[in-house]
């Protein structure tokens, strides 16, 4: 067990991760989109004069939805309207208690896990979570009284529950392959190398499951363009009668579930915070050189390390959602139904064959 | 011909939108690729051609009107000052969106045109800026060529204009394109001063 | 009888009916100017040419009588040119002032213009000027410049009304229409000469430049300004509201009923239209206490009037609460007026007719001295003549104080009885309630006032003086919270506890013509636009020997 004031640090350390990253992303959502289309995105918001390249935007956000009247319809359902955006944030955030960000860092006697709570069963864990985000949305949808919201809901709900059992299923080959449903030990799986130099990614053995997965992932986030649950253009989605914060609060969950499905993918496929040739004494080339150091250095390379691949892969979501236009209900439901869904199992099926012919 | 006969079948491959997903992706990349580059070498200061962007930044560069644009609506003058319109009341009869008000009086001691408009406003905020009534006019006396793009308010009240201040605005050349005897646009975005 | 063929289509018509007439009774559009149903034939603007078998030239359809074996072509291509030609002819010195011209949109320059003109002008030299905007009698305002000298005008005032006010002077083309010197058109039927002028040479004072026409629209109804009983369409304005301060009645046009008033109507009856959209209407039910005035819901207002009708009722007797109906309500008010007062109450106590101090007087074309729409229809339904209930008698027991109750409808009494006498019978009485459309002396001095709507907001019949029943129908939406007559009937027999089971005014005329023998058989439907004629032996206007042609009204 590690001492309380550890852990706080660490629940702080992930808390500001995370949010400043959901934060960030607002901005880069305006900027990337902008230089993908040969625009300039959004540059205005000043302070003292000082634009900095509009990043301050993301903070005349924040202070605009917290300043802005939080509207509630004169018939919505009053608790639960209020409750159902804190629920979807709620969710959103819990699921990075069990993403590994480091190895351990050893400082003097103790020594601290980098991983906020280690959980051996840190895949089930992230299933469930992932389970209940639903909720937020559901019942904002419903609470609020509004046919188009409810039309969200819906939608919303069908696609996060049909794709719930993709997610499930595409990570099932990954997990045959580890052994195990720990995240920090699929980490520590995939430090190894082949012939002596290729890391052992999980990527590498599994990357139809890789490919699937990234596509249940975003699907998931409900954003463009699997965001039929939205569908700003007819029914505005289930977030309809939110303002303020409360609309805030779903648009941060937007974000918070892409760094999510980021931060897995890369635990999982990536190597999570695993550097190449780096091993906890420093690095050891395949070529034979070695480049020694200190243990803490060690640690903060792995969190470095993490975090480029965090970044490389919203960049890569960012990009998807700029490219592609929004597939239409019936086209999300086909996808997951009868290609994803049949794939992943073929994937099982492949994957246990593959490691039986190995063994 | 049925107009699903236009699409050939897409293939199982293409079924799965990786192709598509694909090629999008390899444009998109492209752009943000060569923008970004050219950006960051701005950035640190070096001259590059490429722009990397389309972008005019209003309001400091203001991009050249063409003199087709239909813009803020002005009502135009008798030798004498007074309104040229006769308050037929044509422009208000087509406008679609029902946001110009007319109401008509006696002219007096004018024999030759008898009626005019006691009062003439139109709302800018329901406006859909279609220059109908420009077309409509038997009179010449509306136009919508002020160059006045800028029109917004804090309130409903503040899009109402009413006849003075339609008389009062004038046509605006400056902030038209120029022409070059090719016909081709030689006026680049100009800073306005804003006086 | 002869037979025609006009256009293909054979016809058995009188003798000596008019090529156009068997035209419009085929329903073959021939343009005309001059040529009106209503008057003599000149055959002035020769528009009307059309092209008849076996004569040399075009004819004029207006005045050429059609002869046995007659065959007739309005359109071809010779009397298409000719039409061109003559329209050509007429714009030669014609102003086109269609943008400030109060006709357009109902001009009929401007129609065949677009039907059969379509030319451009080859005329090079200047156009006639001629006197533009005078004002030639109090409702009509003439711009010769406008005139195509059709004469229609003049034949009016020289057949129908005889005042012979107007004329055409000079010759060629400074031929120019205008009243005789010193005469002003001043006839209380000169309204019509603005109807049946093509053009607008002639134009409307009241109605100028208040609105466009089209953006008026159309109710058939009936004028309520004498027992005539004129069929006339209310042109309103709904959309446009900001027009003419607000008001929504534009004006009042003749809607062509031969047994009734052909195509005509007075100027009493055509401009008395001011007091449906006037300051002085009567909003909310309100009830007095003492000099402050209390605004009421109608709930609380029936409430009120029930309670303080049935407990003086009560404590004096059915002979101690007096109720004035009104000819200026519709038959169905005062047939739910009567079973309310009479039959459910059992006052004794009903009143109908308060003739005027100063009486008004009529003319022998249409307006009859009774300026009340629906005095017939009262007497049918069995309400008293003044000579058998007068007010005068009313006021006599009020002051006495065995009237200790009143219940006006609508009545001005200020104009009918002195001042003195009613303050000194008011004051006696425990309530006055009035029931009306606008203010009066005796809304300012009642303790309850209940606004009901007038003729333009609502359904309903009048019965003329001839003894016809003619609908009217509801143009505009009710003014505040003003409810009609028998709906207010209606609420106040529910507040005193007897429902009637009537949802619109075609309901109670139902249940009245079930009750009463002389309405036997008769609804909404077979009224019709041109209403019913109830007694056999009611006398009649001069039948109409032409079809009624809608396009000049
Ligand atoms: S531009 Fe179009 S919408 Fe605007 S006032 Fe003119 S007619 Fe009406
Ligand atoms: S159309 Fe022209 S003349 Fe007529 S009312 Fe409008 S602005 Fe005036
Ligand atoms: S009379 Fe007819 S054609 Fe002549 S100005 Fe008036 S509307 Fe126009
Ligand atoms: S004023 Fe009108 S009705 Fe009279 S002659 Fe002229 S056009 Fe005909």
């Amino acid at each position: 067990m590690e001492a309380i004031g550890i852990v706080l640090i660490k629940l702080a350390f992930v808390l500001v991760f995370v949010l400043s990253f959901g934060g960030i992303l607002t901005w880069v959502e305006r900027k990337q989109s902008a230089i993908m289309q040969d625009r300039i995105g959004a540059n205005r918001a000043s302070i003292l004069g000082l634009r900095v390249i509009g990043l301050f935007h993301p903070l005349a956000d924040a202070i605009k939805m917290f300043l802005k009247e939080s509207f509630r319809p004169a018939n919505a359902e009053k608790f639960i309207f209020t409750l159902a955006p804190a629920i979807s944030v709620f969710f959103a955030l819990v699921g990075f208690a069990v993403i590994p960000f480091g190895d351990k860092l050893v400082l003097g006697d103790t020594v601290v896990n980098l991983q906020l709570a280690p959980l051996n069963v840190g895949i089930l864990y992230l299933f469930a979570v992932a389970g209940m985000a639903v909720y937020g949305v559901v019942l904002g949808a419903w609470a609020s009284r509004n046919n188009y919201a409810l039309l969200g809901g819906l939608r919303a709900a069908a696609q996060m529950i049909s794709y719930e059992i993709a997610l499930g299923v595409t990570i099932f080959g990954s997990i045959m392959v580890y052994q195990t449903v720990d995240l920090q030990e699929i980490v520590r799986w995939q430090g190894a190398y082949f012939w002596g130099w290729l890391p052992a990614w999980g990527v590498i053995l599994q990357p139809l499951g890789f490919l699937l997965f990234l596509t249940v992932g975003i699907a998931e986030t409900k954003r463009v363009p699997f965001d039929p649950p939205e569908g700003e253009s007819e029914i505005i989605g289930y977030f309809l009668e939110y303002s303020g914060m409360g609309f805030g609060m779903y648009f941060l969950t937007d974000f918070i579930e892409t760094v999510m499905i980021a931060a897995i993918t890369v635990t999982l496929f990536f190597g999570g915070w695993q550097v190449p040739y780096l091993a906890p004494d420093g690095f050891h080339f395949p070529w034979g050189s070695e480049l020694l150091c200190a243990q803490w250095v060690v640690a903060l390379l792995q969190v470095l390390g993490f975090t480029l691949k965090i970044m490389f892969f919203l960049w890569l979501q960012m990009a998807i959602r700029w490219t592609l236009p929004r597939f239409r209900y019936d086209q999300v439901m086909r996808l997951g139904w009868k290609y994803i869904l049949p794939i992943s199992l073929a994937n099982i099926v492949l994957t246990g064959a593959a490691i039986l012919l190995i063994k | 011909m049925n107009v699903h006969d236009k699409h050939k079948p897409l293939t199982w491959w293409e079924k799965t939108y990786l192709p598509g997903v694909l090629a999008g992706l390899w444009l998109t990349t492209r752009h943000f690729v060569r923008n970004m580059f050219a950006h960051t070498l701005r950035a640190l200061g070096m001259d590059v051609k490429w722009l990397g962007s389309v972008t005019i930044q209003y309001p400091e560069f203001i991009r050249p009107l063409f003199p087709r644009l239909r813009t803020h609506h002005r009502l135009t003058k008798r030798d004498d000052g007074s309104p040229r319109c006769v308050a037929c009341m044509m422009c208000e009869t087509v406008c679609p969106a029902k946001c110009i008000y007319i109401i008509a009086e006696e002219k007096p001691d004018a024999p030759d045109i008898e009626k005019i408009p006691k009062s003439f406003d139109i709302d800018l905020g329901l406006c859909i800026f279609c220059g109908y009534c420009v077309e409509a006019c038997p009179e010449d006396a509306i136009r919508m060529d002020t160059g006045i793009l800028e029109i917004s308010s804090y309130g409903r009240k503040g899009m109402m204009r009413d006849m003075q201040t339609m008389l009062a605005l004038e046509p605006k050349s400056k902030r038209y394109v120029e022409f070059d005897d090719e016909g081709d646009v030689v006026s680049e975005p100009f800073v306005e001063d804003l006086d | 009888m002869a037979e025609i063929t006009i256009d293909g289509l054979r016809l058995e018509v009188e003798r000596g009916t008019t090529v156009i007439q068997a035209a419009d009774q085929l329903g073959i559009e021939i343009p005309r100017y001059c040529y009106h149903p209503g008057l003599s034939i000149v055959g002035q603007c020769r528009i009307c040419l059309v092209e008849i078998e076996r004569m040399p030239k075009l004819q004029v359809a207006c005045h050429t009588p059609a002869t046995d074996g007659m065959v007739v072509h309005t359109n071809s291509d010779k009397v298409l040119e000719a039409r061109r030609a003559v329209l050509e002819f007429l714009l030669v010195n014609h102003p086109l002032d269609c943008p400030v011209c109060d006709q357009a949109g109902e001009c009929w320059l401007q129609n065949y213009y677009m039907q059969h003109g379509q030319h451009d002008s080859q005329v090079v030299v200047d156009k006639v000027k001629k006197h533009k905007a005078q004002p030639i009698g109090p409702n009509v305002m003439l711009d010769s410049e406008r005139c195509i000298l059709c004469t229609r005008c003049v034949r009016f005032c020289d057949e129908v009304t005889a005042t012979h006010e107007l004329g055409i002077f000079n010759r060629g083309d400074h031929s120019e229409l205008a009243p005789y010197p010193g005469v002003e058109l001043a006839n209380n039927y000169s309204g019509n000469t603005v109807d049946i002028c093509p053009v607008g040479a002639l134009t409307d004072r009241d109605f100028r430049f208040k609105t466009r026409v089209w953006y008026l629209n159309e109710t058939p109804s009936i004028c309520p300004g004498c027992s005539t009983g004129c069929n006339i369409v209310i042109h309103h304005n709904d959309e446009r509201t900001y027009k003419a301060d607000g008001a929504r009645v534009a004006r009042l046009k003749p809607r062509y009923n031969a047994e009734v008033n052909q195509w005509w109507m007075c100027d009493t009856g055509r401009y008395g239209f001011d007091f449906v959209d006037a300051e002085s209407r009567l909003l909310r039910p309100r009830k007095r206490l003492g000099s402050e005035l209390e605004i009421l819901s109608w709930r609380k207002a029936m409430q009120a009037v029930a309670m303080a009708i049935s407990e003086t009722v009560r404590k004096y007797g059915p002979d101690s609460v007096a109720v004035v109906l009104s000819p200026q309500m519709a038959n169905e008010d005062l047939f739910l007026g009567r079973e309310l007062f009479s039959n459910l109450i059992g006052l004794a106590n009903l009143a109908f007719e308060v003739p005027k101090l100063e009486p008004e007087e009529g003319d022998a074309l249409l307006m009859t001295a009774d300026r009340n729409p629906n005095s017939k229809g009262g007497w049918l339904l069995g309400l008293p003549h003044h000579h058998e209930v007068s007010l005068a008698t009313l006021l006599q027991v009020a002051r006495e104080k065995e009237v200790r109750g009143l219940y006006i409808c609508h009545h001005d009494l200020g104009q009918a009885v002195a001042d003195k006498e009613l303050e000194a019978a008011f004051s006696q009485l425990d309530f006055l309630i009035f029931q009306g459309s606008n203010s009066n002396m005796v809304s300012e001095k009642a303790d309850y006032v209940l606004p009901s709507t007038t003729f333009a907001e609502r359904d309903g019949t009048f019965t003329s003086h001839a003894g016809r029943v003619q609908r009217f129908c509801q143009a505009v939406a009710p003014l505040g919270d003003s409810k009609p007559d028998w709906l207010i009937f209606k609420s106040l027999a529910k507040a005193l506890g007897h429902a009637m089971p009537y949802f619109e005014a075609e309901d109670v005329f139902a249940a009245l013509a079930d009750e009463e023998a002389a309405f036997a058989g008769l609804d909404y439907g077979s009224i019709g636009e041109s209403g019913a004629q109830l007694s056999p032996g009611a006398e009649t206007k001069t039948p109409a020997k032409t079809k009624e042609r809608e396009s000049f009204f």
